[in-house]
This record gives C-alpha cells, sequence and structure tokens, in this order.
C-alpha cells in the first residue's frame, strides 16, 4: 500500500533549512593575507623537516632550514658555486691541499648571545664525526676526530687526513653548535634527542614554529651579527604535498616561491602575471644503470648496443625540461668535457655492436624495475621497451617500491638489468657524483650497485686528492672516456631546476646546489 | 546495560591484542631493507647493519614484538627510523587534524543524510525523492579527490570565498592548543574570528570527504523508513488521527534510524582509513598522509602505531553503536 504524504511539513520549510545550513558553513572572507607590517617569505615544498638536529637532518627541506638558521664556516654563493665567508671570514691553505686555517669572524655570536669560537667549532666536527650521520659522509676518511685544532680563540686549523679537493665545498653543510648549549642538553644520546626539536645556532634567522606535516617558521634574530641581507621578517616552510596546488597558490599569492614544480606547471605558468619562472640547469642527473656484473648486460658490446639503440629524442622529450647528459658528469661542472664522444641514437651500431656480443641475434628478455608511481620512469621504461625492439630484445618492465628497489642494489644477482637513478650532487664539485655514482667502494649501494674499474676507481682517487684545477681536469676527462668506454649506464638526463617565484620577491640569486633549499637573509618582499 | 558495556569492553582487549601481532608480523615480514633507505646512499653496509642495531632490528622477531608490547604498555609506539622522531609524538600532531575532518564529515553526512532519507521515503517519487536519487548517484561515484579538485576550483579560485587549503592561516598564530580540534580550541579561547577561520578551512574537505556517507546514509534512512512507514502501528496511529509530522519525526524515524546507524559506525572507520586523498589534495596534515609515506617507505613503527589506533578508534566507534542502539531501542536494551 503507497501512501501520499499529507502536506503539513512544508516542503518550502525543508528546504529553506537546508539552503540555510549550506549557507551558514560558506561565510565568505578573505582569511589569507599578510597581517600586520611583518615581511613573511611564504615557500610551497612537498618534503618535510621532522628533524631539526644539524649532525643528523638531511634532505633539500632540512637543508632549507639549516642553512638560515645555522652557519657554517664557509657559505656557497654563485654560478658556477664558489665558496664566500660564513663563520670564517678568512681562510688559507698549504699548496699540498692538506692544511686549511680559518679566521672566524671576531663579530660572530650564537642566538644565546655567547661569540662563535673555535671550539664550537672543533667541537661540531667531532660531534659529526662521531655521530656519523646526515652530512659526515661528504667528510668521512678526510676529516678525523683529531684534525681540527684551535691556533687562538678565533682561528681552527684543519689538517686532513688526506687532500681532498672537493673540501672547501663541502663546508657550506657541516652546520657549526653551540658547544655550550648541546653540553647543557646532552642527555644520553648526545644530544640528538634535544637537538631534534631545539637549535644551538648562530644564523640570521631562528625557529619560530615548527609544526610537523604542516609548516616550519623562522624569524630573522633581532640582534643577529649578520648585518644587511634583506628586509624579511621571517619565513615559513609550508607543506604543500600535490605540485598543482603549489601552482594555485603561487598564482593566488598564497605563496612566494614553489620549489617543486613539474614540467606542466611551469607551462601553465608561464605569462600569468606576477610570477617568475626560474628554469635553470642544475648538477641533478637521471640515468638508467645496466648490471654490468651479472646476466646478459655483463657483455659490454650489448650494454653498447642498448645504448646506441636507445631513442634519446624521445627520453629528452619525456623529461620535459632537461639537457641530454654528455657522458657520466653533470654538464657545465668542472672537468666536464662537452666534446666527449657518447652514444646517440645510431641503429647500425647498435646492431653492429649486437652481432659481436653474445646474443647476436637478441631473442633475450631484459628486467627494468622503476619506482611504481614514477610517472617519468615508466615513460622512460617504454620508450626503451619500444627501442628495444630493434634488437629483438624484449623488456620486462617492473614497477616496485623503493624499499624493494634499494634491497635488490645488495648484490650482482639481485640487480635487475636495468635501474634508472636519479643522483643530485650535494655538493658543486665533480667528485660528488664521480665518486658516488662509479668508484666501486660504493657497490651494493643504489648510486653505483655493481659497477667498478679499478682504472677508473683510481683516477677518481686522485681527483679527489689533486688541489691543482687544470690537473684535476684532466684527471676527470680521463675518467669520463674510460667510463663511456665501459658503458655502465644509459646516460640520460639532466633535468632543469624549476622554481617559480611571485615578483615581490627580490634579491633571488639561482646557485645550481640546492637552489632549492632557499637561503633567506639575501631576499626581500616588495 | 552496565553488564552489556563491560562485557563488550571486556571482548575490545583480545582484539586489540590480536591487531598488534597481526600489524607486527605484516610490517616485518614484508620484503625490502627500510633500513638500508633510511641510513642514506651513502652509508657503508657496517653503517646499515648498525643502524639497524640501533633500532633493535637485530634481534629475533618475538623479542622485538615483546619489547613493542611493553612500550606500548607505557604509551611507547616506538620510534620512526626515518626522522628518528617518536611515533607517538606525531599521532599527537596528525591525529587530531584528522579526526576533525572525519568528525566534520560525519556530521555533515548525518546532518544532511537522515533528514533527507526521511523526506526521500515521506515525498516517495516525488521530486525530492528523484532529487535525492540524483544527488545520491552522483556523490557515491564522484571520486573524492576529483570533486575537491573542482570544490577548489570554484570557491578558490573563481569566487576567491575559502582559502585552497590547510587548516589554518600559515601567517597567523592558532589558538591555543587544548584538544588539538581547531575549531574547539578556538571556542575555548573564545576566539570567534579564528573559530570562523578555522571553518572555512574545514569545509571544503569536509565536503568532500563526506559525500560517499552522506549518499549511502541517505538512501539506507529512505530504505529503512519505506519499510517501517508499511508496519501496522503506523496504519493505527494514522488511524487514531496523529499528524503526519508526529508520526514521522517521532515513531517512524527512531525505528527507522537502527539500521543506518551500523552504516554510519562503518563509515566512521572506513573515512579515518581513507583520508589521504583529501588531505593531499587540501594539505590537510593529517594522519592519512602519515601513513601513506609510511608504507610506501616501510617505516615499521609509524605504520604499526597508525593501524593501531585507527582499529582502537574503529572498535570504539562501534562499540558506541551498540550503545547507541540501546539508548534507541528499549528493547536492545534488556536483551
Amino acid at each position: 500500500m503507497r501512501k501520499k504524504f499529507p502536506k503539513d511539513i512544508s516542503r518550502r520549510a525543508f528546504l529553506g533549512a537546508a539552503g540555510a545550513s549550506l549557507a551558514a558553513v560558506t561565510l565568505p572572507e578573505a582569511a589569507f593575507a599578510q597581517s600586520g607590517g611583518r615581511k613573511v617569505l611564504i615557500i610551497a615544498s612537498n618534503q618535510d623537516i621532522p628533524n631539526l638536529d644539524p649532525h643528523i637532518a638531511t634532505g633539500y627541506s632540512a637543508s632549507f632550514l639549516l642553512r638560515n638558521v645555522y652557519d657554517s664556516l664557509v657559505k656557497i654563493a654563485g654560478n658556477p658555486p664558489k665558496p664566500v665567508p660564513g663563520l670564517a671570514a678568512s681562510w688559507t691553505s698549504t699548496a699540498d691541499g692538506k692544511e686549511y686555517t680559518f679566521k672566524l669572524d671576531p663579530a660572530a655570536k650564537f642566538h644565546n648571545g655567547k661569540p662563535v669560537t673555535a671550539e664550537d667549532v672543533i667541537y661540531s666536527f667531532k660531534r659529526a664525526i662521531r655521530l656519523n650521520k646526515g652530512n659526515a659522509w661528504m667528510i668521512q676518511g678526510v676529516v678525523g676526530p683529531d684534525s681540527v685544532s684551535a691556533v687562538d680563540a678565533t682561528t681552527v686549523k684543519f689538517a686532513l687526513l688526506k687532500p681532498f679537493a672537493a673540501f672547501l665545498q663541502v663546508l657550506p653543510w657541516i652546520w657549526i653548535v653551540s658547544k655550550a648549549d648541546v653540553e647543557a642538553n646532552l642527555g644520553t644520546d648526545d644530544g640528538q634527542n634535544w637537538l631534534r626539536t631545539n637549535t644551538a645556532a648562530s644564523g640570521p634567522f631562528k625557529v619560530r614554529r615548527a609544526e610537523a606535516g604542516n609548516l616550519y617558521e623562522i624569524e630573522r634574530v633581532a640582534d643577529g651579527w649578520q648585518k644587511g641581507g634583506g628586509n624579511l621578517s621571517g619565513a615559513i616552510w609550508r607543506i604543500v604535498r600535490e605540485t598543482a596546488s603549489q601552482r594555485l597558490m603561487l598564482q593566488r599569492g598564497e605563496a612566494h616561491i614553489a620549489v617543486d614544480l613539474t614540467s606542466e606547471d611551469m607551462d601553465a605558468l608561464k605569462d600569468k602575471p606576477g610570477v617568475v619562472s626560474i628554469i635553470e640547469p642544475e648538477y641533478r642527473t637521471f640515468s638508467i644503470k645496466m648490471n654490468t656484473r651479472h646476466g646478459p648486460m655483463a657483455d659490454p658490446e650489448l650494454r653498447k648496443a642498448i645504448s646506441y639503440a636507445v631513442n634519446y629524442k624521445a627520453i629528452l622529450d619525456a623529461a620535459g625540461y632537461a639537457d641530454l647528459m654528455i657522458g657520466p658528469l653533470p654538464n657545465g661542472i668542472l672537468g666536464h668535457n662537452p666534446n666527449l664522444a657518447v652514444y646517440r641514437t645510431d641503429l647500425a651500431k647498435a646492431k653492429e655492436h649486437l652481432a659481436k656480443s653474445k646474443v647476436p641475434n637478441g631473442g633475450i628478455k631484459l628486467t627494468f624495475v622503476h619506482v611504481s608511481g614514477l610517472e617519468q620512469q615508466r615513460r622512460w621504461a617504454l620508450i626503451l621497451l619500444d627501442s628495444l625492439k630493434a634488437l629483438n630484445i624484449e623488456l620486462d618492465i617492473k614497477p616496485m617500491i623503493w624499499p624493494d628497489m634499494v634491497a635488490a642494489c645488495r648484490s650482482p644477482e639481485t640487480f635487475p638489468d636495468m635501474f634508472p637513478v636519479y643522483q643530485t650532487a650535494n655538493y658543486g664539485d665533480p667528485d660528488n657524483i664521480a665518486f658516488a655514482a662509479y668508484h666501486s667502494s660504493r657497490n651494493g649501494n643504489w648510486q653505483n650497485a655493481v659497477y667498478g674499474n679499478p682504472e677508473v676507481d683510481a683516477l677518481i682517487e686522485k681527483g679527489r686528492s689533486e688541489s691543482d684545477e687544470a690537473k684535476r681536469i684532466a684527471i676527470y676527462r680521463e675518467m669520463q672516456e674510460k667510463v663511456v668506454a665501459d658503458a655502465p649506464d644509459i646516460f640520460g638526463v639532466l633535468e632543469k631546476r624549476k622554481l617559480a617565484l611571485r615578483d615581490a620577491v627580490q634579491g633571488f640569486a639561482f646557485v645550481p646546489v640546492a637552489s632549492n633549499a632557499v637561503e633567506c637573509l639575501g631576499l626581500s618582499l616588495k | 546495560m552496565l553488564h552489556f558495556i563491560l562485557r563488550r569492553l571486556v571482548l575490545i582487549v583480545p582484539v586489540l591484542f590480536g591487531l598488534t601481532a597481526l600489524v607486527f608480523a605484516i610490517a616485518r615480514l614484508l620484503p625490502g631493507d627500510p633500513v638500508a633507505l633510511a641510513a642514506g646512499p651513502n652509508a657503508t653496509p657496517a653503517e646499515i647493519a648498525a643502524y639497524g642495531k640501533e633500532f633493535g632490528l637485530d634481534r629475533p622477531l618475538i623479542v622485538q614484538y615483546g619489547a613493542y608490547l611493553s612500550g606500548l604498555m607505557k604509551g611507547d609506539f616506538g620510534v620512526s627510523i626515518y626522522t628518528r622522531r617518536p611515533v607517538i609524538e606525531d599521532l599527537r600532531a596528525y591525529l587530531p587534524a584528522t579526526l576533525e575532518l572525519v568528525f566534520a564529515a560525519m556530521f555533515l553526512a548525518i546532518a544532511i543524510g537522515i533528514p533527507a532519507g526521511l523526506a526521500a521515503a515521506a515525498w516517495r517519487d516525488k521530486w525530492p525523492d528523484y532529487l535525492s536519487r540524483v544527488v545520491a548517484l552522483g556523490s557515491i561515484s564522484m571520486p573524492r579527490f576529483f570533486l575537491g579538485l573542482l570544490l577548489q576550483l570554484l570557491f578558490a579560485m573563481w569566487l576567491g570565498w575559502l582559502p585552497l587549503g590547510g587548516r589554518f592561516p600559515i601567517t597567523e598564530d592558532p589558538p591555543a592548543l587544548v584538544t588539538g580540534f581547531l575549531t574547539l580550541d578556538a571556542l575555548i579561547a573564545r576566539d570567534f574570528t579564528a573559530f570562523s577561520i578555522a571553518c572555512q578551512h574545514l569545509v571544503m574537505p569536509a565536503i568532500a570527504m563526506s559525500l560517499s556517507p552522506l549518499a549511502t546514509i541517505m538512501r539506507m534512512m529512505r530504505a529503512s523508513t519505506l519499510e517501517v512507514m508499511q508496519q501496522d502501528y503506523v496504519l493505527t496511529e494514522r488511524a487514531l488521527g496523529l499528524s503526519s509530522r508526529l508520526i514521522m519525526l517521532k515513531y517512524v524515524s527512531r525505528n527507522a534510524i537502527s539500521a543506518t546507524l551500523t552504516v554510519i559506525g562503518l563509515y566512521f572507520g572506513w573515512l579515518l582509513g581513507g583520508t589521504v586523498l583529501v588531505e593531499t589534495i587540501f594539505d590537510w596534515p593529517g594522519l592519512g598522509l602519515y601513513a601513506t609515506k609510511a608504507v610506501v617507505t616501510q617505516d615499521f613503527m609509524p605504520v604499526i602505531g597508525v593501524t593501531l589506533v585507527i582499529g582502537t578508534l574503529f572498535v570504539f566507534a562501534n562499540f558506541a553503536v551498540d550503545l547507541l542502539y540501546g539508548v534507541i531501542n528499549p528493547k536492545v536494551r534488556t536483551e
């Protein structure tokens, strides 16, 4: 039996109530303007800063916070990047490159008001080496626990264990903490627990708010020792996961700088009023590692055949704003040879090398793993699949999660035939990528799981201990030729750094190292 | 009733214990090498081993589980191997944001879904019913993240009424932390501007989250109301000359709501575990994103911690629903 509902509940009343409740929740009010006369720079990034300990935290988000809050002996500036004075006002080094002496800026003082002394520098380096975490690898085997000594209260001497040409390039990433502050909060773990959320720093900014997963706010130290700089009263590192959201925030002026934009975002931002795009080459490589030790790829002829078969134009197109790599080192870095003879698409040569290999007619299946969800790596896999068809080689494409891929790097037997890798230079010296990606001591590690050539090892070691620039260039040129001859990688692209700024941001100068870890001291807001 | 409550509470203990064992085992038996990953690209095998040892990962699994359980008793959820932050601190930071979002979404779903379901049943095959059907079909088929993007486009980009994302304007200081729910904290601090601002940030993600429970609740309510309206006692009440308003609101709705309540309880747990897409789009600093990141990097302790917390909340949500049956239906109370 169906009943018609009588009209004593008025529909109009019902709908009216519904409408009113809807209106109540959408109050129009602009609530996102800058308050007061403060000049707060807002940076949108998708990376969190979960740990503030300067000798533990890594990643560009942590670098942002640390380089603004802490000081290091020298800083990095310019393009190409050069060391400039930080806590150290000046320095000298011996001709053999084994001894460096730094004269600290007499004005330098910590946020607690105490001056920065040689003791603090010694303490910081010892702590970094003792913990052996974070950026400590940069000075591992170079600075020992007894390498640093005080000449007087404001002069420190480093007696390096062995000469290290990139020494001044890595110093910006070893931060100086206040010995007194850390000692007072040592706990049972060398102050790790305390420094995770507190700072013992001397930099131009200090932490105002830290909300994990949401935002980190720094503010200019009122009576800081660094004079000058821009007009910023502070900066906020805002976690914005979606790059599309970062773009929208920038368009709306809710963020001043967005640091994780994709090529598509950059295209969308073109000609948008008030937005300045920065697309600059940076020392960040993306290539495909091949298993030089196990399986069919252990045959160098097959690797060369594949290197010639790859459609380089397609991989460049898929990479968006990028340049093709010329050999193993980033274009433009010291010692890079722009005229190096490298593999470019040439099917005739590919077939020639294939004929010389153990599988002259192809007919094999290779495994290509990639990080699941990383669209760019998947696109490359498809391009490779297509390129290898010409050699009658099949490609098995396997998306994996990153921890599983790292685990696969442990031995040549578990390492897949092909393995795409992004590599960011942490310091602007050829040693960084040469050592991490081609020295055999790094085997078992994802940056260089299997490749090793004693001659290349010797050149890399020679390169890092030579201090004469002309000689280093010659060494790295030879090293590049040898690596190309071995064809351990399909040398891919250098992705350009893609940043977008509001035009209100003044004083931004692009540095091709860690440019996404924005240094705020020199910046101003209109 | 007290006996009923106690019995249900006692039953929760083995459920949670089983949950810890299961989650711990699954998290630890997965392949992959999170320690090598966390130790960083430049760690040597010896450093990786030392790193694992620091977190006690070299001990037998059963010993690790024992240590975890004893820590849990003291409120210690372990430490993330990536960030080295205690998991409990992260949970404290992220859980309130997610709960606030889920509660707001459930509030919307219930506040609109139940009256709309009643209305659809009352005016069956009339335009309120058709409208509700279209809305239900639309909201259940619309992916949450897509709706989120559309809302952003309309209200934030075109109309400029609402902020694009986040919980609070980042250049302002939020109200003093009491509950972790910004809306409640603002009310506690008697800061009504802050309350209004917090609500504006909450509206869009809450709407995006609420649509599918809303549709389900609405349809469920309509179906059970129609069923109850066929009962003889409703006919009797009509014969006695009671007003339709009274019959619907007092007698029919109360009986019809029991079945809907079950759905609400289930949806609560479902929403808790399914916030990640909405959180990503609206930059809502909540548990979903935290959990997703932990899962992708196989960071054991956060994964276990989040699963436990969501599991516990789910168990208690269903417990609350069971209690509500008793409140609404006296027959359940006496049984």
